[in-house]
């Protein structure tokens, strides 16, 4: 059953081939077999989880169906808020983080009948790509052992690649969701600047925060996003915009859509196997019928100093609370990336998010005049191993998070919605990963190339070892 | 706090001053009439038509 991808083990379980307490179990069982190591895990709530799917079993026999994720076992990042369970954002706090209300992802995701197995392992306040945290252990690698899983949704990533669970959600502030999704050789959506309700999530950076799907597939991906999509009147930012028929888009012939290949800062300094995945995956695209373009891009520096600016400033002021009141809950490390935040000026604050909405429409009218979507590659190298990049004075651990994520960050700050998947593996089996970059809310357009190449390779067929 | 935080710190304290020089230099040449909302309506702007 570890096998299945979530849209198989759904229809399965609406076809009564599968129940859906025997696909929970099935995964509980993989979380005691390997999650010693890979510690994607934080709260694992086992109970409960085979008495929602003994409950969704008794439904379907009733001739209820919930909806199209019925009794598929999900699980959630830990900085998001599940009623009934605790929520430590990667801290040592167990009640890190409250909200009145439950995520409305999670709450739209359990109303389609999706069975919660639990809550995911995180970088503390998810500030990290390298998925280390001084407080839950380090997630490991699936692929292989002592490497990056990435960060910061390093649970999802691990948990979804090993089979532990179907599907995950993760946040994405700088590269949170593909980065981890690129190190695990998994699918990761960051949707569009306010496509995904946020309401019920611990905010890192109010301006680049975003919240999406992860999964083993693209169909599967899809599907979580499109249940979890659309307005929410919890999230101010919240787009009023429907979610649309994701699902129903990805079948569509790509051919006639035209996509580029940056000539610039993207593919500067990757490793040769990254370098060469990306190419390899134009030209599989150009077979299938697609323009292949080499499109020089606006330089993404400025938008990476913006969104310096905005994410150390806001979250800064997000946890000033704990810094002055209860500082001993963090790690040293946090601590110290925090307080730097409490430096900015206001004006430099404003002029940053000015700056934004010029950036923005910059890049819209110069590359989405000539090409629907942007290739490039999610991570610079294949996941290096955990104690390399963790080692050494603070200030170089920084700067070495700071090249890992550069090829991610800059499309937060512009909000554009990006899929990361996998697009080859290094000589020892580690995988590398793709973005493909879209117009604003034209999550369809980059689901239908990134669908189409995925059944034209066969990388997401790939499993870790057991 | 050790002397290496205290180092790490000084650098990155260091890095943000450099960085506010060039948001300064980048934002020289904003329109009076730029503010950070436009940022949304830029996205909902240049959406696909449904």
């Amino acid at each position: 059953m570890s096998d299945l991808t979530l849209t198989a083990l759904a229809a399965a379980i609406a076809a009564g081939k599968v129940s859906a307490v025997e696909a929970t179990q099935a995964c509980l069982d993989r979380v005691s077999r390997l999650d010693s190591r890979l510690r994607a895990f934080i709260t694992l709530d086992a109970d409960a989880a085979l008495g929602r799917a003994r409950a969704l079993d008794a439904d379907l026999a009733a001739g209820r169906r919930r909806g199209p994720l019925h009794g598929v076992p999900l699980a959630y990042k830990d900085l998001c808020r599940v009623r009934g369970l605790p929520t430590s954002c990667g801290t040592r706090t167990a009640e890190y983080f409250t909200s009145p209300t439950e995520c409305t992802a999670v709450t739209r995701l359990t109303a389609a009948g999706a069975v919660t197995l639990g809550k995911l392992n995180m970088s503390e306040l998810a500030l990290g790509p390298f998925g280390d945290n001084p407080h839950h252990g380090n997630v490991d690698n699936p692929w292989k052992a002592g490497h990056v899983s990435g960060g910061s949704s390093s649970g999802s990533g691990a948990a979804v690649a090993a089979g532990l669970a179907l599907g995950a959600l993760g946040s994405d502030t700088g590269g949170s969701i593909r980065l981890p999704a690129a190190c695990c050789g998994i699918v990761g959506i960051k949707p569009t600047y306010g496509r995904v309700s946020r309401a019920g999530v611990m905010p890192l950076s109010w301006s680049l925060d975003h919240l999406g799907p992860m999964a083993r597939t693209v169909r599967d991906a899809a599907l979580m996003l499109q249940v979890i999509a659309g307005p929410d009147p919890l999230d101010a930012t919240s787009s009023p915009r429907p979610a649309g028929a994701l699902v129903a888009a990805l079948d569509g012939s790509p051919a006639g859509l035209r996509v580029a290949v940056p000539e610039n800062y993207y593919l500067d300094g990757v490793t040769a196997d990254v370098g060469a995945a990306v190419e390899a995956a134009a030209r599989v695209l150009a077979g299938l019928g697609v323009g292949v373009h080499a499109l020089r891009l606006p330089d993404p520096a400025a938008a990476t100093d913006v969104a310096n600016i905005l994410a150390r400033s806001e979250s800064a002021a997000i946890h000033a609370r704990v810094l002055r009141e209860r500082p001993h809950e963090l790690g040293a490390a946090v601590r110290s990336r925090l307080e730097v935040g409490l430096h900015v000026s206001a004006h430099d604050y404003l002029q940053a998010g000015r700056l934004r909405a010029r950036l923005t429409r910059e890049f819209v009218a110069e590359v989405f005049a000539e090409v629907d979507a942007v290739l490039a590659p999610a991570i610079p190298e294949p996941a290096p191993p955990l104690a390399a990049v963790t080692a050494g004075p603070a200030d170089e651990i920084v700067r070495r998070m700071g090249r890992f994520s550069r090829l991610t960050r800059p499309f937060n700050v512009l909000g554009l919605p990006v899929v990361a998947l996998p697009c080859g593996v290094a000589a020892d089996g580690r995988p590398l990963g793709l973005q493909i970059v879209g117009r604003p809310f034209d999550e369809a357009t980059i689901l239908r190339l990134a669908h189409a190449y995925e059944q034209a390779t066969d990388w997401h067929q790939r499993r870790p070892p057991a | 706090m050790s002397d290496c935080d205290s180092a790490g710190r000084r650098q990155v304290q260091g890095d943000i001053a450099a960085l506010a020089g060039t948001i300064e230099r980048l934002a020289g040449d904003l329109a009076i009439g730029e503010e950070p909302s436009n940022f949304a309506a830029v996205l909902e702007a240049a959406a696909p038509r449904e």
